[in-house]
Order: structure tokens, then sequence, then C-alpha cells
């Protein structure tokens, strides 16, 4: 559950950059002919309502409508005290209060589309059956389709504002990892220090996965309770900003950093300055990565990565995160930074 | 699942909703979508959408068959057709997704989840114990949270300091709203910018998880002296928290404990405030979900049974204080009920220097 900041700075992110992105749906919803475009969010899967209006719930869930013009207006779960929490926070036209968010969706489209229009659906294949039933079985339920792919295409590449939250996010993490103090023995102590520093630096949620022990097992694990912490450990910090979020990892040698890391870093450099929008498929040797990014409601979703085959296209200037493990003689390494990814025949380069 | 002639269950997850994956299959996805093939044998196999959450979870359980699809819907379909003749069935409502109900399944999810459901709602002696260790975390939090609570800080740097605790316990989960101000305070919500001032009413609401097991403590606080005013309220709030205690034990409603609360505010002149126009509910289930069932709310008829554990929360909005919040975990007994919350019963008082 979100627990962090979550305010709207209208400096940060001004109602104009907010309106721009909703209107550029609006023409495509135009252009797809669509009636209305419904979006579904919670707190695991926050980011498409986030983007359009800077909603992000802390729990429960809502649907945002929008239609060809004018403002979206927002079917939200949540108790009715809390739709002025909600308005602080966000910029939408109108908040409805909606317990049974399907049936308060149905009745909305029995309102306001009288008649058959095709209704466009992020991601419908994945909409909680509670919220897709009443629609499904209305009078409207034949005219639902997949919007994923139209949401999609004006996703990216991220404008200016994203790009400034995203360094802010980042930066946040980056200052959290800087706060490890030297001789830290216990995962417990490590992730303290990691929560607390991003916290009051103003995250919106962190999200700590570590190693504690890299020669042992160089998977990034959730922690409940306790580990000790090896000589060289990893830890991953996924960091969300004002709704943006990044993901950044770093190997952490309590000795000297071995000079292979370094080597390393220069192999995460050189991958990083390769990627780019025509070359998505990268071929690193004994290297697994994947590379992310936020086209949907997830907060970061995967691109391509080396166990599969083929990448799904990412135009450039996107915003996306690569994560890379590489087996070296000594061990393994893990890295990953947020990213801009290059256009065509231009290399990609690290946000921060 | 023998019993309703179920073969294979299938649940759905993510992590808003990991409870039932939880219980079923002891996994907590972090982020996407999973599904577990749960067989009357146990877990079977577990499909997500990544290949780090799979290789975490295989980290977390070698014995689990974990496979990671970018399409884990459409993984998850597939796999649900190569089962055959299986008798089979999803779960739960709330995390299904709905490519996988728009099939011959629809019909049985209600019933499927209602069989989780039950198994749930009465916890197990580790499940207990779990539930205990997170009441003493609660505990412990707030008092952290009391001594973060100074005029001039901002309302996210109390739950940074809460956070900060629970990890440093090993706890890496908590749900926490609050609320800081007067009489304006109409509920609570995620920490903002504002600035504790004095003669401030602070409310929290915390919430950590041991073993995946959620307790909750709500209190609320004072910088400065507490008026008169405050007091005063403060012993309605009490003497509600009281009264639904008391009507916990086995054979009673849920329905009982909240109109226990209701009476008190009636009785106070205070019925108009606890509407849903001013109070969600008056307490709820704890378990792997922070918000489990019951809802404790007068028109709920579930009947309490030994071992389910709950919150008792009187919380509402005050006109003369606002929003004010007091509550405890609680565990039912054979005879009663078991006060899992330590902490006080009494309105705190800030220091202001």
């Amino acid at each position: 559950m979100r627990r962090g900041l979550i305010s709207w700075s209208r400096d940060e992110v001004p109602p104009s950059v907010l309106e721009g992105r909703v209107a550029r749906l609006q023409e495509q919803m135009r252009a797809a002919e669509l009636g209305v475009v419904l979006i579904y969010t919670s707190f695991a899967r926050p980011s498409a309502v986030a983007w359009l209006t800077h909603f992000v719930p802390y729990w429960n869930e809502a649907l945002l409508v929008v239609l060809p013009t004018g403002a979206p207006v927002l079917l939200a779960a949540f108790s009715k005290r809390v739709h002025d929490w909600i308005r602080s926070v966000s910029h939408v036209g109108e908040v409805r209060s909606a317990p049974d968010l399907g049936r308060a969706a149905a009745a909305f489209l029995g309102e306001h589309l009288p008649k058959p229009l095709r209704i466009g659906v992020l991601e419908l294949d994945a909409l909680p059956w509670p919220v897709a039933e009443p629609m499904i079985k209305s009078e409207h339920g034949r005219a639902l389709v997949d919007a994923t792919g139209l949401f999609a295409a004006i996703r990216q590449p991220a404008d200016e504002v994203e790009i400034r939250l995203a360094r802010r996010a980042a930066t946040i993490a980056v200052q959290a990892l800087k706060a490890i103090p030297t001789g830290t023995k216990r995962a417990s102590e490590l992730l303290s220090v990691l929560e607390r520093s991003a916290r009051l630096d103003g995250a919106e949620e962190v999200l700590p996965r570590l190693a504690p022990d890299l020669r042992a097992n160089a998977t990034l694990r959730r922690l409940e309770g306790d580990a000790l912490l090896g000589e060289r450990y990893a830890v991953e910090l996924s960091v969300a900003y004002k709704a943006t979020w990044v993901r950044i990892t770093r190997c952490v040698s309590t000795q000297a950093v071995p000079p292979s890391w370094r080597g390393a870093a220069n192999r995460f450099v050189e991958t990083v300055e390769r990627l780019n929008e025509a070359n998505l498929s990268l071929e690193p040797k004994n290297a697994a990565w994947t590379l992310e990014t936020c086209r949907g409601s997830p907060p970061l979703s995967i691109v391509a990565t080396g166990e599969a085959p083929s990448p799904s296209p990412l135009p450039g200037g996107s915003l996306a995160c690569l994560s890379l493990r590489l087996k070296l003689d000594d061990g393994p390494w893990l890295g990953g930074e947020p990213l801009i990814l290059g256009g065509r025949e231009q290399p990609s380069r690290l946000l921060i | 699942m023998a019993e309703e002639g179920i073969d294979v269950l299938v649940v759905a997850g993510n992590p808003w909703r990991s409870d039932y994956l939880r219980f079923a299959a002891d996994i907590t996805p972090v982020e996407g979508h999973a599904f577990a093939f749960i067989g009357r044998e146990g877990p079977a196999r577990i499909i997500v959408e990544s290949p780090a959450e799979a290789a975490r979870l295989r980290s977390e359980q070698a014995e689990l068959d974990v496979r990671w699809s970018l399409s884990a819907i459409e993984e998850t379909e597939t796999a649900i057709r190569e089962l055959g003749q299986l008798r089979i069935a999803l779960a739960p409502l709330a995390a299904v997704p709905c490519r996988l109900a728009m099939g011959p399944l629809a019909a049985g999810i209600a019933r499927a989840t209602a069989l989780l459901d039950r198994l749930m709602l009465r916890k197990s002696p580790p499940e207990i114990e779990a539930l205990r260790r997170a009441a003493v975390l609660a505990d412990e939090g707030y008092a952290v949270f009391r001594k973060a609570a100074r005029v001039g800080r901002p309302e996210y740097a109390l739950v940074a300091e809460v956070e900060a605790f629970f990890r440093s316990r090993g706890c890496p989960e908590n749900f926490q709203i609050l609320g800081s101000g007067g009489r304006e305070v109409r509920g609570m919500h995620p920490p903002t910018e504002r600035r504790l001032a004095p003669g401030d009413l602070v409310t929290t609401e915390l919430t950590p998880c041991v073993d995946g097991y959620y307790a909750q403590i709500c209190r609320t606080l004072v910088l400065g002296e507490p008026s008169e005013a405050q007091e005063r309220v403060f012993s309605v709030y009490n003497e509600a928290l009281e009264a639904g205690i008391a009507a916990v034990r086995p054979g009673a409603t849920a329905g009982d404990i909240a109109w226990a609360q209701n009476k008190v505010f009636r009785n106070h002149g205070l019925g108009d405030y606890v509407t849903s126009e001013y109070t969600r509910v008056r307490g709820h289930g704890l378990g792997l979900y922070v918000d489990a069932r019951p809802a404790v709310l007068e028109d709920v008829d579930l009947k309490l049974e030994p071992d389910m554990t709950l919150i008792v929360h009187p919380n509402t909005y005050h006109p003369e204080v606002g929003y004010f919040v007091h509550g405890d975990s609680v565990r039912v007994t054979p005879d009663g009920c078991e006060v899992l919350t330590r902490t006080a019963r009494r309105l705190f008082s800030v220091p202001l220097v």
C-alpha cells in the first residue's frame, strides 16, 4: 500500500501538461472511433491514470472515464470523505462515488452513451472481473474493445515534465544508497536506512529488493525478517516520485571495490550507448538483462529481455530502465539505471 | 477442495490482492499478476509476469514450478485449457482478470472464493502467533510515531520514521494513513506536506505485517496540552471502543460490535456521525489482507467464531474537534476476546518543545 508522500505540485506537474496528455488520448479516441476510454487504477496498477490525472490510489480502486471531449471523470470506490483529498492531489473533472465500481461504470455508460459506440478499455484482459462483469453483461458489453495499443501509442516518448520527475526519483534513490553506513552488517539495518532516506526526501513509494550475499545467491529478494549481509551484496531500489518510477541497482562491497566491477560498470555504459529504438535486442556476453518502461497501468513493464526473443517497439526519447546481470570471473555483478532511449542511430543516455 | 469437488484451484493475485496467494501458496507478488495452480496435494505451478519475479519465488521456495510470461494471463488460460477434464475452479473474485473469467469458469468463482474465505477467517495457532507479533510491532511503531510527531515536521516525515523502524525490525509492509489539524479534518489519507502545528489532533492507523499477517492500531494524539473538548471527546470514543470490545465473543455478529459502538455515540447525541457520511466501518477483519472480512457494520450478520481476528475502531468525525481515531486489534476466544494491542487507551499528548 502507498504510504509515502502523495501530493500534487502545480509547478512540477502543471495542469496544462495533464490536459495535453488527455487531449492526445482524446485525439486518438476520435481517430479510432471510440466513444469512451475506461482506465482502471489500483495501487498495483496506478500508472496510466496517474499519467493523465496525477491521481495515485493509496489503496482501493477507481476507474477513469475519458470521453472524447472535456475533463475525465473518476469513478472512485473510496469513501466519499476522501473525495476532497482526491481532488487536492489530482486533476479530474468530477469525482463520483462508486463503491461498486463495475455497476457504477455500467450505469455511467448507460447515461452517457445512448448510441452503441465502441468503448475502449485499457488492458481489458486484466480488468478485475467484479469491475468488468457488470459492463460485459450490460447493453454495452459487445462494444467493449481493448485500448491497450492505443494508449501505449501516446504514452512514450516521455515529456520534459516526466523526465524531471524521473530524475528526482533517481536522485532520491541514489541519495538513499549513499546513506548506507560503512560496515552495515544486517539487511534490516540497510533497509531501514534506505526507507528513511528515501521517504524523508519525498518518495511516494520505495520498493527495495536485496541479494544479501552475492557470492551465495544473486537473486534479488523481497526480505521478510532479516539476513546477514555478505562481503558483497546487491540492492535494487525502485522509487516513485509523484507517480514516476525508476529502478536503480547497485553492488556493494564491504572491502575495496573489486577491479572487475569497474569493468562491469564500463560494460553497462557501453550497453546503454548501443541501445536505441532500432536496437532493443542486446547481446552482451555472459549477461542477463531487462529493459522496462511505463506504457500502461503497471509502473514498469518489460519491453525487452535477454530471456525472451522479440522486443516490443519503443520510440526514441522514451524513459526506460535497464537492469543488467553479468557473470564475472569473481562472481556475479548487478547494475541498473534509468535512461532515455536513443532514436534511430542515436545512443541512449543515462538519466543521471 | 475434495469436499467441493475441485481438482485444481487457480488462485489469482497481484500486489494489491496478494492475500489469497499468500494463503494458498505462501507467495507474495511484488509486481504484476501472479497465478498459482493448487492441486489437492499443494501448489503445483506458479505463473508470473517477469523473470525477476520468477527467480525470486524460486529462491524462496525451490520446490515450486515457477514460470514467467510477458502474457501471464494468456499463459494461465492455456495452462488451464491443458488441464483437460479436471474439475477446475478460479478465485478470488477480487483478483481474477476478465479474460480468465470470460469462459466456463466464471460460474464457479464466487463459490471458490467463499471456500477460501471460510478457510482464511479462523486463524490457526501459527497465524495467531504472527498476528500477535504484528500487534507488538504496531505498539512499538506507535511509540516511534509519537516520538516523531513534533511541531513543524511534515506529515510524511512521521511515516518515514515509522517505516525506518519497521524495516529495522524486518517488517516489509505496512498500511498507514494519518490526519493532522482540527475541526476541518474529516478523515485520514496518505501523508502530505502539511507541517504539524500546536493544538493539532494527529490521528493515525498503523498496520504492520509479520509473516504476511497484518495487525492494526488506531490512536489520536494532541500536540500540546489537550483542550477540555478534546479530553471529553476522547472519553466518548474510549467508551465506544470498550463497548465494541465487550461485544466481541463467539456467536455475536460483526453487526453487534458495530451496534455496541454506535449506541455509545447515539447516547451522546452523536448518532449522525456513525453514518457513511462521516465514517466507513467500525472495524474490520485482520489477516493476510489489511481490510479483511468481516466489515464491522450494523447490517453485517457474520457470526464470530474463536480465532477470528479483527480491529475494533469507532473512528469517525466529531463536530467539535475533527476526525478522531481509537482502535485495538483483538482475537476472538472461546469465551470472549483477547486484546492484542497493548498501547494504553488514552489521548496522548506530545510536548510542544
